[in-house]
């Protein structure tokens, strides 16, 4: 496969309030960018359980996305500051652990951001696309069976 | 028995005038709390000119996306009667028991019968001008106003009909699938009794075609803010796309002129400022550069920039950064250019002439009450205003010269959507009010169909792809989706929908529902943001657990955004609907906890909102606790002398005091602090502390009205020389006599004294019109004295204008400063000295001044305990935040906790009597329930993992969770907002969240990646 | 070593004739050297069977998680932090608890030992102040204590009890010349292949046993995330990714817990250097939160708090 074929899978995870508002308004506006990734909409990021982004890489995704509303603008209040931490953490697990950095990605996209959200897509999936496949961490079923 | 006329219950119905936002708000408020409402639009449906409008400020949300929710909701709630269509004749008897004539015209197509299929439409061979797109295209004679109308029916235009006109075409008749088009209709008049009308029928945008010099109807690309709204919205007659009309080329450079249609006696007979032109073209200044391709050269020109608002002074300078251009000038003359494009010519401030050409003009229209409106109001007994906007004093904002007969909105003076809002929640208050004994009279309970019990079925899934007309389906093969969606496990029924979300579609989904036995749904087709509801909704009519639904977002995550690679949307699209059908088979039923509601309230703050607030909160039944810290009532109004509108404050509050006082349901609790709050919507318990001790007190629901302060100032002298004071101390100096005009010599106004400064970035709202009445007074009482006003913009918004000009015209001198050349103030001998740079004469003045005010800014209280005790938030200026800035202004996010007055932003009298006002309707849609259900989305926690380490109750940020007696989380629902923070911080696997759970996440990311 | 076992002993006895405590955690002679137990005295007479020595590597703590009654621990230095977190984490009841604190002198992996006599079984080893003498059959060797440390008492910082009711013997240095800077997340320097690379290395031997969660005090979840069905987390397989999921969770579980106290490659019967992978974790929170976990009662950890300020760099 060469690189300008590897069309990689993203899975993100946005949380309602924001980023998935933000999602909408550039549909609004006819905000075009790339196609590979896929959402998954939580309450909030304070939602966003680090083994949700495990089981992504278990099941192949080639990149993860999280994002969420701006420090301040939580709608929980303050859900977004306790992932924050939890974030930070974990991502540096998995890094130091071999992930390479650019398969992993984390932002802040307010619902009236749709221009960022628009760029954030395109900067995500160029990141992963130039990693190309995802190496590790992928739970095979056909090779354990 | 006496011989007596017996005094009779009112009726329990009101009728609304207008189908605007402020319409629909003052419905819904008045249907959630117990009145039948008869919703009376002239036009085929509700929507107003907010449906229009392609963002809303300043936060930029999309105007259709969020009113769509508030349309259908108006559209399904059994409390509305919607007549479109039709005008109010005459209303005869009195407030309580009124006898309304209306004329609805003839649709010709049958609400019942039609299904929306457009097919008449596409038929209709008569081309007409389409006035929502404000005639940048066409429509048909058969036509829905647009695509998201409530109702979603089509009509006939008779006037524009070939059958009509001529006697024969009948081509919708023949391919109307449904038998829906009824030639043989007629008008009807219709006799409706209702208890009260509110009169919200807006305004009209003001139509430049007399303005000579603007050209408007000689030049193609001379378009009005309105056109300009329809040219960017999504929806409009170009998809969004930025073009100019002319020649529907991009344009590279776009010139806004404000102030047409306002702020001229010279062309139209509009003294007053339409309050919303500043803000809306700097949105669409700064919207149209983000649409642009080439980096878009935006141009305001403007006389004062007016934004006055929460959050606009932020907004106007955002714009700046963003490189929208601002010229403090009137354009006098606009010629064309042979490509079509325009030469402005104007004189800058400087009064040097300039000449500049420009691809396009937007005309930033003013607001007008629509003629036929005025003769309504007229014909109805309701008193106008010289401006024509409807009158009404300061202190009863909403209500008219006509007892019984309320207004709101822009009818009631130009204004923005979160004001009429506002205004529309406190003309159902004060309608409603009066009609307290006839509550529930006229309603039917909702009926509620029984749940079918899905326990131990299979998923039986049913997919509803939408087309979305061609929204989704111009870009997403939604057959292709439909086959592939047949083919997924649990999946037992497939159909595609035109529009999905309109409301025969959903009648008949309920009835698919039934009828298929389906009890799993997922929706393919936009955003669950918007839309969600309104689905669950038809679950619920279907007898279906509303929880058993998800939403595939392949709209505006997928069709709109991926326009130019239809296959691989269609993959994605199938991918969402994978995901969705694979989320919703694990969904479970869920229950929504049952609240009772403890009918008390709670105001906190005894000024002049809050007085408000607690006063009409007793007077439609409810026992109200007030907590005010000081030792007496009154507010900052203690110290104010008159309203913008020169009504006496102190004799208004002394009468409202004497009431409170008096008033046997209004419990007080002067120089009294809130110590402690805990528990949910219904049932609050707050702990007060007063001279007496502490005291719990039980309510239902809390009025925030805790007010703001004027910031003492530490410039221009002030503390230092007696003669420098704020607006609060010289009100109070002339209200005691301290003070007389007669002695004041010379007067100096500064304005904008720690507001709009970077510490501040927020204009106060209130001290430009507050100064020009004192320069009013003191001229009009000493018409020697020497009245100067330094100001940056004069900000003497709506019909605050006509004090301005009279100010003027007294010979108040009114001086621009700028924010780096301050004015300096100085003592020479005793004699108090301000000196500035006159911009218009390039030089330095001197003026001696025996009286300087400052018109300091409002700070907030920053109460940040009081916040957190109710869990709601506060802004970065220490406002209080509501809940949705435009279409939620008076709610928190939290339940049962309302706000009104300066506690909010700062305002006038007026406004923050509406607020209160506004705050108790919303109030009462809580306590005049007697009980009331939660989300079933809340967290729980599975006793028999949870090893009780507490990293979920330290971080809940509702402290909804506990520790049991056996030290165990517990998660109590009424208090939960559904975060799921808990879940993901847990190590122990113990709380998961209904609906978003661990197993439902995993699911999709499993269904996601497995394609 | 003897003489703090005979005072442990004593303080034991002491305790359960008085009726102070029901129960005395310490530890006792292993069947075979080198392998310490744990061991609960409910008796005067079974307080004789407590010892000291240089072997005393399980962490006790781990049994008094929701142990009913009063009960005493021997608690050096690591033992005592994790009482520390189970008191912040609500698993005990600090006036249920009596801490017989001591100093650590540092323990001895027995695996450093068994590799000085390959092949060759040791029958005993006796105590000396700075040695152990070493015997097996036809063999005998004084070897110098320290250069046989556990990794991670060689690089200990706290060897005194943060919490005791008693206090056995002398307080001691709290450090032992190691600088955990120098050895934690030795694999920072490297770049990601090189990095999985080790990972792979160093987990290609795990066989899911478990023994590393079941001895450490930090993991007593009613149900661990490994066994749970309702989602699954991670497979019970030794497939590559299943083994990386549960090392890797498990770690970000101790996050702002871990005490560093090496009980997990003490049990591990593979050998298996785990504290490479966990010691990024605490040097993160160290590093990223200035937190040690365990200092002190009444601490917030810091999973469950935030600051406005809190670090984002990679936050888009």
């Amino acid at each position: 496969m060469t690189e300008a074929q590897f069309e990689p899978r993203i899975a993100a995870f946005f949380c309602n309030w924001c980023t998935y508002g933000g999602a909408d308004l550039a549909g609004v506006s006819r905000l075009q960018y790339p196609t590979n990734l896929r959402a998954i909409r939580i309450p909030c990021t304070g939602r966003m359980n680090p083994n949700f982004i495990m089981q992504a890489f278990r099941q192949g995704a080639d990149g993860v996305w999280v994002s969420g509303c701006h420090p301040g603008d939580c709608h929980y209040i303050a859900g977004n500051l306790y992932a924050r931490r939890r974030f930070t953490v974990f991502k540096n697990l998995l890094e130091y652990a071999g992930l390479e950095p650019g398969r992993l990605h984390f932002s802040w996209i307010s619902s009236a951001e749709a221009s960022k959200f628009q760029q954030t897509v395109i900067e995500v999936t160029d990141a992963v696309r130039a990693l190309g496949p995802a190496q590790h961490l992928i739970k095979d079923i056909r090779k354990v069976a | 028995m006496t011989t007596k006329a017996r005094q009779q219950d009112p009726v329990g119905a009101v009728m609304v005038v207008g189908g605007g936002v402020a319409a629909i708000q003052a419905s819904l408020d008045l249907a959630d709390t117990g009145y039948l409402v008869y919703l009376v639009e002239k036009t085929p449906a509700i929507g107003g000119a907010m449906s229009q409008l392609d963002k809303t400020f300043p936060t930029n949300d999309c105007s259709m996306c969020i009113l769509s929710p508030k349309l259908v909701e108006c559209g399904r709630h059994p409390n509305i009667q919607i007549l479109t269509q039709a005008e109010v004749q005459s209303i005869e008897g009195q407030a309580g028991d009124f006898r309304v004539k209306l004329k609805q015209q003839a649709r010709y197509i049958s609400l019942e019968k039609c299904i929306a299929c457009g097919a008449c439409a596409e038929k209709c061979p008569k081309k007409v001008d389409d006035e929502f797109n404000r005639g940048l295209n066409k429509r048909k004679a058969a036509y829905v106003k647009y695509p998201q109308a409530v109702p979603l029916k089509y009509t006939i235009d008779k006037d524009n009909c070939i059958y009509f006109q001529k006697g024969k075409c009948k081509a919708c008749e023949k391919i109307c699938p449904a038998g829906a088009v009824e030639f043989a209709q007629e008008d009807a008049q219709l006799e409706l009794n209702v208890g009260a009308v509110i009169v919200a029928a807006g305004f009209r945008p003001y139509d430049p075609s007399p303005f000579a010099q603007y050209s408007y109807s000689r030049f193609a690309n001379v378009v009005t803010a309105l056109e300009f709204e329809r040219i960017l919205s999504a929806s409009g007659p170009w998809m969004g796309h930025l073009v100019r009309p002319g020649d529907e080329k991009e344009p590279q450079k776009i010139a806004w002129l404000q102030c047409v249609g306002s702020r001229d006696i010279n062309n139209c007979d509009h003294p007053y400022c339409s309050s919303v032109c500043c803000m809306y073209a700097i949105k669409e200044a700064v919207i149209a550069k983000e649409h642009s391709h080439g980096g878009l050269d935006a141009t305001i020109f403007f006389m004062d920039m007016r934004t006055f608002g929460k959050d606009f002074e932020r907004t106007y300078e955002g714009a700046k950064e963003r490189g929208v251009r601002f010229v403090r000038s009137r354009v006098h003359s606009i010629s064309e250019l042979p490509d079509k494009s325009l030469r402005l010519e104007y004189a800058t401030e400087e009064g040097e002439a300039r000449t500049e050409d420009f691809d396009m003009v937007v005309l930033s229209q003013g607001l007008e009450v629509d003629p036929a409106t005025a003769q309504l109001c007229q014909d109805l007994g309701v008193e106008l205003a010289s401006t024509q906007f409807v009158k009404s004093g300061s202190f009863s904002p909403v209500a008219t010269s006509r007892e019984g007969v309320y207004v709101c909105g822009a009818l009631a003076g130009p204004k923005d959507i979160p004001l009429s809002v506002m205004e529309a929640s406190a003309a159902a208050c004060a309608a409603g009010g009066n009609l307290t004994a006839a509550r529930g009279s006229l309603v039917s309970l909702p009926e509620i169909t029984p749940q079918r019990d899905v326990k131990g079925e299979s998923p039986q899934v049913g997919v509803f792809v939408c087309s979305c007309g061609i929204n989704i389906a111009g870009v997403v093969d939604v057959k292709a989706v439909m086959d592939y969606a047949a083919t997924l496990p649990g999946v037992a029924y497939v159909e595609n929908n035109l529009f999905t979300c309109s409301q025969d579609t959903q009648d008949k989904m309920a009835q698919v529902i039934k009828d298929q036995g389906l009890n799993r749904i997922v929706v393919a087709a936009c955003s669950p943001r918007t839309h969600e509801p309104l689905f669950q909704e038809t679950l619920k009519a279907a007898g279906l657990n509303k929880y058993l639904f998800d939403l595939a977002n392949i709209r505006n995550q997928d069709s709109w955004v991926h326009a130019n690679e239809p296959e691989k949307a269609t993959d994605k699209a199938k991918d969402l609907v994978r995901m969705a059908v694979a989320k919703a088979s694990l969904l479970e039923p869920l229950s929504e906890a049952k609240l009772s509601i403890l009918p008390k309230a709670m105001v906190i703050g005894g000024g002049l909102s809050g007085l408000n607030a607690a006063l009409e909160l007793t007077r439609q039944g409810f026992e109200t606790h007030m907590v005010e810290r000081d030792a007496q009532l009154g507010g900052n109004a203690r110290l104010l002398r008159v309203t913008a509108q020169g009504e006496d404050v102190q004799a208004y509050l002394a009468e409202l005091i004497a009431k409170a006082q008096a008033e046997p349901l209004l419990k007080l609790h002067l120089d009294t602090a809130i110590k402690e709050v805990s528990g949910f919507v219904g049932n609050f318990k707050t702990t007060l502390a007063g001279p007496a001790g502490e005291e719990l007190i039980e309510h239902g629901a809390a009025v925030i009205a805790t007010g703001a302060a004027e910031r003492r100032p530490t410039e221009y002298l002030y503390g230092q020389d007696p003669r420098v004071m704020t607006h609060l101390e010289l009100d109070a100096a002339l209200l005691t006599g301290e003070l007389t005009p007669q002695k004041v010599g010379g007067a100096v106004f500064i304005q904008c004294v720690g507001s709009r400064e970077p510490e501040r970035p927020y204009c106060s709202k209130v001290c430009c019109t507050h100064t020009v009445e004192s320069a009013i007074h003191l001229k009009e009482h000493n018409p020697d004295c020497r009245v100067t006003v330094f100001y940056r913009d004069m900000r003497t918004f709506a019909e605050r204008e006509l004090l301005y000009k009279k100010a003027r015209e007294l010979g108040v001198l009114f001086v621009r400063y700028h924010l780096d050349s301050k004015p300096q103030v100085s003592l020479q001998d005793g004699r108090l000295l301000v000196t500035a740079l006159d911009p218009i004469l390039g030089r330095e003045i001197e003026l001696e001044a025996d009286l300087l005010c400052l018109a300091s800014a409002i700070v907030s209280h920053k109460d940040e305990s009081l916040a957190q005790m109710f869990k709601v938030p506060l802004d970065q200026d220490g406002w209080f935040l509501e809940a949705h800035v435009k279409l939620r202004p008076v709610d928190f996010a939290t339940d049962g906790v309302f706000m009104a007055g300066l506690a909010h932003y700062p305002k006038p009298i007026e406004e923050a009597i509406a607020q209160a006002q506004a705050a108790v309707s919303r109030a009462v849609t809580v306590l005049s329930k007697t009980e009331m259900w939660l989300s079933g989305t809340v967290a729980f926690i599975d006793p028999k993992k949870c090893v009780g380490c507490g990293v979920c109750w330290e971080i809940c940020p509702y402290q909804a969770i506990s520790p049991d007696e056996h030290g165990l989380a517990v998660a109590n629902a009424a208090l939960c907002k559904g975060c799921g923070t808990c879940v993901a911080s847990c190590r122990s696997g113990a709380p998961n969240l209904k609906g978003f759970s661990n197993q439902d996440v995993m699911a999709q990311i499993t269904a996601m990646l497995q394609g | 070593m003897e003489a703090i076992a005979q005072k442990i002993r004593e303080a034991a006895k002491k305790l359960l004739s008085e009726g102070k405590v029901d129960v005395v955690i310490g530890y006792a002679k292993g069947s075979v050297p080198m392998r310490e137990y744990p061991y609960f005295a409910y008796t005067p007479e079974e307080a004789e069977n407590l010892t000291w020595s240089s072997f005393c590597c399980n962490n006790l703590a781990l049994y008094t998680i929701r142990r009913p009654g009063r009960m005493a621990v021997v608690a050096q230095g690591c033992v005592s932090r994790n009482l520390v977190n189970l008191i912040n984490e609500n698993q005990i009841k600090r006036e249920n608890l009596y801490v017989i604190g001591l100093n650590s002198p540092g323990m001895v992996d027995r695996r450093k030992v068994q590799a000085l006599f390959p092949g060759k079984t040791i029958t005993e080893v006796i105590e000396e102040p700075e040695h152990l003498l070493v015997k097996g059959q036809g063999f005998e060797e004084r070897i110098e204590r320290k250069k046989f440390l556990r990794s991670n008492c060689l690089t200990c910082v706290q060897r005194n009890p943060v919490i005791s009711d008693e206090l056995i013997g002398q307080a001691g240095p709290e450090g032992h010349g190691g600088n955990i800077d120098n050895v934690a997340a030795p694999w920072e320097k490297l770049i990601p292949a090189e990095r999985w690379a080790e990972m792979q290395e160093t987990f290609k031997d795990c066989i899911r046993c478990y023994a590393c969660r079941d001895a450490c005090p930090l993991c007593y979840c009613y149900v661990c995330f490994v066994d749970e069905a309702q989602p699954q987390w991670c497979a019970k397989s030794q497939d590559e990714a299943d083994v990386m999921t549960f090392h890797l969770l498990r770690a970000f579980h101790c996050a702002g817990r871990c005490t560093d106290c090496g009980t997990c490659e003490s049990a591990c019967p593979q050998g298996i250097k785990m504290r490479r992978l966990t010691s990024k974790i605490e040097k993160d929170i160290r590093e990223l939160y200035g937190y040690r976990p365990g200092m002190e009662i009444g601490a917030q950890p810091p999973m469950s708090l935030f600051k406005p300020n809190d670090p984002q760099d990679f936050i888009k």
